[in-house]
């Protein structure tokens, strides 16, 4: 009974908590341009993003692995992948990013998660009859 | 007396050409450092670093240089020397590089460190001498050169002028 009783209760189950395990987090963001004029296509829109993070972290900040995974150019909306090391620098220079062209911006980021399925569905714009 | 929460960094430029020693002044070189760190680091790095950094001590003849920096941010400027490609005075530039010797938390430590290793380099130099008149007058400044007492916090006064 003592070994045997030992076994079934190690069987039980197993619990693994695994943190900052995901390799890259990926970003729902849109970019407002009040003052109109002509769209970003997907290249100048990466250029864009690029362009924030080489001001605000420099080369070393431009030379992070950052992808645009979908871009809409009628929305101007874009889902981001970045690598985790460097989520907090992409977040950084896109709050901070002011000008596209001479002309006012603000990025507006919607969803962020380390998994890109979670991106489908956002509980915020949820309507509720 | 040590505050925490610096970081001095010693290191010292390395030039082809011997104008560039003319450049070895704060002025220019905070301009040079500041200037790479901004380059590779961005605002955010430049602003990070800049907050207590100063040009702490320099040596023309040898090229030594100690900057105090945050302890934060001591990596992000260590890592942006390698990036100063050349120094700007009067309207002139000079290539160079910065080769970091050492990193420390206080200046005696890197004044220590600066000892153990102009040492070296004058063997080093006496090793690599060409000819005998070189060679003489090497030894004959090693063997003048003494720590006095009262001047004992500026343990350079061992080193003398490199042959140029």
């Amino acid at each position: 009974a003592g070994p045997a009783g030992r076994a079934m209760a190690a069987a039980a189950f197993e619990r693994r908590v695994l943190r900052r395990a995901a390799e890259h987090h990926y970003l729902r963001v849109r970019l407002e341009l009040p003052d109109g004029g002509a769209r970003p296509n997907a290249a100048q829109f990466k250029q864009l993003v690029v362009t924030a993070l080489r001001e605000l972290h420099g080369e070393v900040g431009a030379a992070l692995p950052v992808d645009v995974l979908t871009y809409e150019e009628k929305t101007l909306s874009a889902i981001l992948r970045v690598i985790s090391s460097g989520f907090v620098k992409l977040w950084s220079a896109l709050t901070l990013l002011g000008f596209y062209q001479n002309r006012r911006c603000a990025f507006r980021v919607l969803q962020t998660s380390p998994f890109l399925l979670a991106l489908s569905g956002n509980s915020r714009e949820l309507v509720l009859d | 007396r040590a505050d925490p929460s610096c970081r001095y960094v010693l290191c010292e430029v390395v030039s082809e050409d011997p104008r560039c020693r003319q450049c070895i002044e704060d002025r220019a070189l905070g301009l040079a450092v500041r200037d790479a760190i901004a380059r590779v680091h961005g605002d955010y790095g430049l602003a990070c670093c800049s907050i207590s950094f100063t040009v702490k001590y320099l040596n023309a003849y040898t090229g030594t240089v100690l900057l105090r920096c945050r302890r934060d941010s001591y990596r992000l400027l260590c890592s942006a020397l390698p990036f100063v490609r050349f120094l700007e005075s009067r309207a002139q530039r000079y290539p160079c590089c910065l080769n970091t010797l050492h990193v420390g938390g206080t200046i005696r430590t890197c004044q220590k460190f600066l000892i153990q290793y102009n040492r070296t380099q004058l063997l080093r130099l006496l090793q690599n001498c060409t000819n005998e008149e070189e060679r003489q007058c090497i030894q004959k400044s090693l063997l003048s050169c003494s720590l006095t007492e009262e001047q004992s916090q500026s343990g350079d006064e061992e080193e003398d002028d490199d042959t140029e």
